[in-house]
Order: C-alpha cells, then sequence, then structure tokens
C-alpha cells in the first residue's frame, strides 16, 4: 500500500533545474535510501518528500491524499517526523526538547512525560534529561534528536544525513539500535546519505540521485549487482572502497 | 522560570495600567469639574519662582488646572499667534504689540515691571563702568572682549538686540557668542569664560552666588527697564481657547491683593524685591 | 569641590527623607517609562517577527525604515508628536499636549524602532536549520512564533533593555510634549535640566543618582534574568 508518492516534480532555483523527478512511491514500512554524490539534489528530495519544501511543479500524494504544497495541514505533518544532519537543539532541557513535539501535537501532560521517558531510556539519555540540550556531546544531542522524532509516533519518518557528523562507533551503534526500532515499529523510513555502508545497512530499498535525477532505483542487492551505466562509476567507487577495506572477499 | 517572566511582567503591566488609569481619572475629573488653562510665560519668570507662589491661589479662586509652559519669549508669544496657550506673560513690548494688532491677543495689561542689568569680569577690561549702555555696547565692540548672547529669541535677546541696533553694533566681532540656552546657563557660561552680558536682575539675583566672577558694570539706565505684560488669546479667533479663564488670570494679577504680593516678593530671600507691580499707580 | 560635596549630602539628604516632589517625579517617571515601553513591546515585538519571519512587499523598505528609526534624535520625534497634539494641530481637539499620556507617545515613537529593529535582528539571527525543525513538528502559527520567540529570547530581552534605555535617558522630547509641569509632566530628565538651569546643582545630583539607580536596578533584573536562562 503506497503511503507516499511523488508525481512529475521539478524544482528550480533562480531558474535553474536542481531536481526533476517522473516518479517515486514509497510504500507502507519501507525503508529507503537515497543515496548520491554531494550537490545532487539528495537534500531537496528530503525536504520536497518530508513536504518542508513545495516543488515548482508536480503532485505529492499522502496516503491516497492529494497535498497542495504551499498549504499543508497540520494534521498531516503531525504524522511525520524529521531528523536532520545537524542536530537541531532548542534552548531548553533534553526533556523539554524531546517533549516539545508532542506538546505542539496537544498530547495530554501525563501521556507526554510517559513517552519522552520511554524514548530517552530507549536511546539511552534519560539520565540526562534535565540537563540542558547545549551541553549534550554531538552523539547524545543526535540521541535526543531521534528520541523526539520517534515520541512523535509518525508513520513517516524522514532522516537527513542524520550520522554523518557522528565519530564511527557511536554511528554504528545508533544505526543499530535505529534499525531494530524501525522494524520493530514498521515505520516508512526515508533516509539520505552520501555513504553507501550506511546505506546498506539502514535501507532495503535504494534510490541513486545524479544532477538531480533518480538515475536508478529498486532493491538494494538488484541495484548493487546491475547499476546502470550513470550510477556504475558512483557506485563501483564505493565497492572499491568496500573491498579494500575488506580483504578476505576476494 | 516562565512563571517568573510572567509574573514581572504582569506585575509591570499592572502598575502601568494603574498608573495610565489615574492619569485618566484625573484628567476626566479636570474636564468634568475642573477648567484647564494654558500659561505660556518665560523662563526667568517662571524660575523666579513667583508664578509658584501665585498660580495655586489662581487655581483655588477659580476652580482651574493651570498648565505653566516656561519657553523663551518668542516661543511664548508664538504660542498665542496659534492659540496654542491661553493667556502669556511676557516682556518683549514690541511683539506684543504686533501680536495684539494682528488680533491673536487681547486685553493687555501692564503689569510689573524689573530690570536688565549688564554684567562683566570684575576687572572689567573694556572700562564700561561709566558708560551708558549703548556706549557699552560700542566699546565692547571696539575692545573685542567676550560677550555672550542667548541668542534664542527670548525677551532679554529681543532687548540685547534693540540696544545693539539703537548703538549701531554689528555682532560681527569675533568674541561675540550665541548660547542657545535660558538666561541661567548662558550666565553660568558668560561667569566660566569671563565675559560681558546681558540680563535681567531677577535671574541674576537668584544664581548671584554662583557667578562670583561677574559683577554689574552698567544698570539704572532707562533702556534697561523690564516691563511686563500680561494679555490673553483672543478666544473668537482659535475655537479651543479658554476666554473665561484667560480673561480671569489677566484681572487675577491686576488685583491689589496680587499686586501687593509681587511687590515683597523676593525681599526675604535676596534683601531686595525682584519685581515692581505697576498695575495701581 | 565643594559644590560636589554639598550637592552629594543635600541628594542624600533628599532621598531619605523621601522629598515629596522628588517621590512624586520619580514615581511618574517610572510609570511613565514602563508604560511606554510596554506598548512598544506590545506593538514592536509582533512587527520585528512578521519582518523577520514573512516576506511581503514593501518589507525591505520597512526594514530599513525601522533601521533608520533607531537614530531617530528625540527632539525630532518630540517635535511631530508637538506639532500633531497642538489645539491648531489634526488630534488637537483631545487634548493630550502637556499630558503624561504625550509624553508616552513621544517615548514610544523613539523606542518602538529598537524594540522592531532588534526583535528583528535577534530572530534572523536563528539558524534556519532550527526553523526548518520546528516547522517539522507541525506547529500551528502561533506556536511557531512562540517558540521561535522562546528561542530568540536572549536577543528580544536585550531589545527591550535597549528601548527602556532610550526612554529613561530621554529628555528633549518629554520636555517638549510633557511642557516640565511639576506634579503633572515633570519626569527626572526634565526636572534635572530645570534645576541646572536655575543653579540647583544639589537637587539635580539628588535626582540624577535616582535616575542611574533605576536605569541600573531595571537592566540589572533584565541582564540577571537573560543570564539566567543562558548560562548552565
Amino acid at each position: 500500500m503506497t503511503l507516499l508518492q511523488l508525481e512529475a516534480i521539478s524544482y528550480q532555483k533562480q531558474n535553474k533545474m536542481i531536481l526533476q523527478v517522473d516518479e517515486l512511491s514509497l510504500k507502507r514500512g519501507d525503508h529507503i535510501g537515497i543515496i548520491g554524490p554531494n550537490g545532487a539534489g539528495k537534500s531537496t528530495l528530503l525536504n520536497i518528500l518530508a513536504m518542508l519544501e513545495p516543488p515548482t511543479s508536480g503532485t505529492i500524494t499522502f496516503d491516497g491524499m492529494k497535498i497542495n504544497p504551499n498549504k499543508i495541514p497540520i494534521s498531516l505533518r503531525h504524522r511525520t517526523a524529521s531528523v536532520f544532519q545537524h542536530s537541531q537543539r532548542f534552548d531548553m532541557t533534553v526533556f523539554q526538547n524531546v517533549a516539545l513535539g508532542l506538546k505542539i501535537k496537544g498530547i495530554a501532560k501525563n501521556e507526554r512525560e510517559q513517552r519522552v521517558h520511554e524514548w530517552l531510556t530507549r536511546f539511552r539519555i534519560d539520565h540526562l534529561s534535565n540537563e540542558h540540550a547545549y551541553n549534550l556531546s554531538g552523539g547524545e544531542a543526535q540521541r535526543m534528536n531521534l528520541a523526539r522524532a520517534f515520541a512523535l509516533e509518525p508513520e513517516a519518518l524522514f532522516m537527513d544525513e542524520p550520522f554523518s557528523a557522528l565519530d564511527a562507533p557511536t554511528k554504528a551503534s545508533l544505526m543499530y539500535e535505529l534499525k531494530s526500532i524501525l522494524r520493530e515499529r514498521d515505520i516508512t523510513a526515508i533516509f539520505v546519505s552520501h555513504d553507501l555502508l550506511e546505506i546498506e545497512a539502514m535501507s532495503e530499498k535504494l534510490a541513486v540521485i545524479i544532477d538531480g535525477r533518480i538515475i536508478q532505483k529498486g532493491n538494494v542487492r538488484d541495484v548493487l549487482n546491475a547499476p546502470s551505466d550513470i550510477a556504475a562509476p558512483f557506485l563501483h567507487a564505493w565497492n572499491q572502497l568496500k573491498q579494500g577495506l575488506d580483504p578476505g572477499v576476494q | 522560570m516562565k512563571k517568573s517572566l510572567l509574573a514581572i511582567c504582569s506585575i509591570l503591566f499592572l502598575t502601568a495600567c494603574q498608573a495610565e488609569g489615574e492619569t485618566t481619572d484625573s484628567n476626566e475629573a479636570n474636564q468634568n469639574e475642573m477648567d484647564e488653562m494654558i500659561l505660556a510665560t518665560t523662563t526667568s519668570t517662571y524660575d523666579s519662582g513667583l508664578l509658584d507662589e501665585l498660580v495655586p491661589q489662581f487655581e483655588d479662586e477659580e476652580n482651574v488646572n493651570v498648565k505653566i509652559i516656561a519657553v523663551g519669549t518668542g516661543q511664548a508669544l508664538e504660542m498665542g499667534e496659534r492659540g496654542e496657550a491661553d493667556s502669556l506673560l511676557v516682556h518683549a513690548p514690541d511683539a506684543e504689540k504686533e501680536l495684539v494688532e494682528g488680533g491673536s491677543a487681547i486685553n493687555r495689561q501692564y503689569v510689573m515691571y524689573n530690570d536688565f542689568v549688564f554684567l562683566g569680569p570684575e576687572e572689567d577690561p573694556a572700562n564700561v563702568s561709566d558708560l551708558d549702555i549703548a556706549e557699552g555696547f560700542q566699546a565692547i565692540h571696539e575692545a573685542d572682549v567676550p560677550f555672550f548672547s542667548r541668542g534664542d529669541d527670548s525677551g532679554t535677546h529681543k532687548k540685547e538686540r534693540s540696544i545693539l541696533e539703537k548703538a549701531d553694533v554689528e555682532t560681527d566681532f569675533s568674541n561675540y557668542e550665541e548660547s542657545g540656552q535660558g538666561m541661567g546657563d548662558t550666565l553660568r557660561i558668560a561667569a566660566e569664560r569671563a565675559g560681558y552680558i546681558l540680563t535681567d536682575r531677577g535671574t541674576y539675583l537668584s544664581l548671584e552666588e554662583q557667578l562670583e566672577t561677574l559683577d554689574i558694570v552698567i544698570e539704572g539706565d532707562e533702556v534697561l527697564e523690564n516691563p511686563y505684560h500680561v494679555m490673553q488669546v483672543n478666544p473668537d479667533e482659535f475655537d479651543m481657547v479658554n476666554g473665561e479663564k484667560g480673561e480671569a488670570f489677566v484681572e487675577f494679577l491686576l488685583t491689589e491683593e496680587i499686586q501687593d504680593i509681587i511687590e515683597v516678593f523676593g525681599t526675604e530671600e535676596y534683601g531686595e524685591p525682584l519685581f515692581f507691580p505697576v498695575a495701581n499707580e | 569641590m565643594e559644590l560636589i560635596v554639598s550637592g552629594l549630602s543635600e541628594a542624600f539628604r533628599m532621598i531619605i527623607e523621601l522629598d515629596r516632589d522628588i517621590f512624586d517625579i520619580t514615581w511618574l517617571t517610572l510609570r511613565v517609562c514602563i508604560l511606554a515601553t510596554l506598548i512598544s513591546m506590545i506593538i514592536g515585538i509582533p512587527l520585528g517577527m512578521l519582518l523577520a519571519l514573512k516576506h511581503f512587499i514593501g518589507r525591505r523598505f520597512l526594514i530599513v525604515l525601522a533601521q533608520a528609526g533607531m537614530g531617530l534624535p528625540p527632539v525630532v520625534a518630540g517635535l511631530w508628536v508637538t506639532i500633531f497634539l497642538w489645539r491648531s494641530g489634526p488630534l488637537g481637539s483631545i487634548q493630550w499636549l502637556f499630558t503624561p499620556t504625550a509624553i508616552v507617545i513621544a517615548q514610544v515613537v523613539v523606542s518602538l524602532p529598537i524594540i522592531i529593529s532588534l526583535t528583528y535582528a535577534a530572530l534572523q539571527r536563528l539558524d534556519p536549520q532550527l526553523k526548518k525543525q520546528l516547522k517539522a513538528l507541525g506547529p500551528t502559527r502561533l506556536q511557531y512564533g512562540w517558540f521561535l520567540l522562546r528561542e530568540a529570547r536572549f536577543g528580544i530581552v536585550a531589545a527591550v533593555m535597549a528601548g527602556l534605555g532610550r526612554v529613561l535617558a530621554e529628555v528633549g522630547a518629554a520636555q517638549m510634549v510633557g511642557g516640565n509641569l511639576l506634579g503633572d509632566t515633570r519626569i527626572l530628565t526634565t526636572a534635572m535640566v530645570m534645576e541646572v538651569s536655575r543653579g540647583n546643582f544639589d537637587v539635580a545630583f539628588a535626582l540624577s543618582f535616582i535616575l542611574m539607580t533605576i536605569a541600573f536596578l531595571i537592566t540589572f533584573l533584565l541582564t540577571y534574568f537573560q543570564q539566567r536562562q543562558v548560562i548552565r
């Protein structure tokens, strides 16, 4: 069942074409990675999918409803959540940061507190609940952002390079936790990265975007085994890197 | 945290609202029960303290709230000409006559006079002490010694200009300076910089202690007489002018009782009166 | 030197004995300045937000206007307010000239551009990514504005302090539109100018201490409030 669909989307900035997508649809429960080199239009695509930026033309359908991108109903936003590259800390405590979305959504105080603590515990930062958000390390802050997103119990979760600012061990453990939560909750997840290793770990589906166009999409395995001519050089570089790191493969 | 902010804000707001409430209340009270009258007068008159003594009595008798606006004579007359005041107490006879002729003011009455004195440094570098005032101004022009003018179109400034004109003295000498300020400030500048200055006697007496370096060098010249007139602004010319109270104030200053108060005002503090009443002579 | 000593002792005597006139003048100053600042806040903060968050035709012009208005000399504001409130002026019939209300109006005119501009600047400085994150949480317009304002509160408090400082220090406009009437429109600054011109330096001293104390206390309170939010 399709949750989110883009059709004939184009996005221009100062008369320059940034992004052109003929069709992209996400099924409920899909975990899809969007990969491409820097400046390919990944973040723009995510912003359009998350309905944070209106496209120049085209249609967006969410759960069967056609969306006017210039007038997103609040109720629709309350069904999704977003996490960005540089963890966004509001000038308040960790608890308040996580509770912010629930407060905006109008969740009652008791339930709010219970949900916040549930997710702070899940991401292992419940002991920091009364700390000010500005005092957190990068990894802790990104855990806080994930807790904020999951506390909203979203149907779709949009993530823009959520791990790129983190060191490798932090990244690895957080990716593992995230993946298990996504599976357990059956949340549709859209995950932007330039790192194929992250994508392979996080998603089952993949879209390769180069120069503002989706070059290839499908199951991660299928795409990697048979990359198209344009996608191949970019994906090939990743494969070489992987083999170099792991000489035991061949 | 948020609560404390809220608390501070609401306290401030309530205080301020209450304050505003009070003022509106009193304004309403003024409009309902009490008339309002604007008296435009000169800073020198106001600073002497005479009006602080006279006006409360007038307010009681007439049940009126008097707003005393103390400005230069030029501005006071301008307020009269525009109907922004209800009565005027000023000391610039020629300009006053123009105002009456123009129809903006009526009922102009001679209330009192004092006189101007010419002050200079104790050493009197221009040797003016034996001269009359016109000759004195000429001597200062020739000697090019510091001379301070208010330059603010006040009564004193107008008087100074008429003497300059009479003495045929131009103000182009290098030590002629205009302060653009009131009498008290200009006197202090003259004292600090050891210059000559024309002032009304009242302001000089009230500040004498602080003006150690200055002495009276010329006084008593007929030209230096400083007559004060009161007049009401013509209510037929301007809708909002309070003609009733304006007229009452003119009459009030001319009553025997008030003239007697003027006669003795200042003697206790300065050993001599600041003003000489004329209405009953 | 002697004047300074006698001035100081007289000043303390007047403050300690709670001289009636001085108390009235101080109380009026507080009321007028706080009310003017509050009105400027109520008008200025939403306008600053509008300029920072909404794109509309004429926005740039309004921003330039508000920022230029920060340099508006109080006497110029005083002159304009006077002209409007004259009996012969457009608002003459309400008879506000030479009342505390006139002073409040003039002070709003001089402090409003400061509060608008500094609110605008405080919101402009916020990270655009943070705004995006907030937007993604699906707030209503009111919630969006409120939480951004909350994020910018350090700058907003600074804006209020700057506005209040301007209002407390201002003398030219209050003199012109208020007329310095005792017990009615005489505030600390206009009283000081008058007492100096009358040669009553001791009274002027007393008034200056009160003014400085008020300015210091209010700034201290606001700074304390501002810093408590930030330093952890």
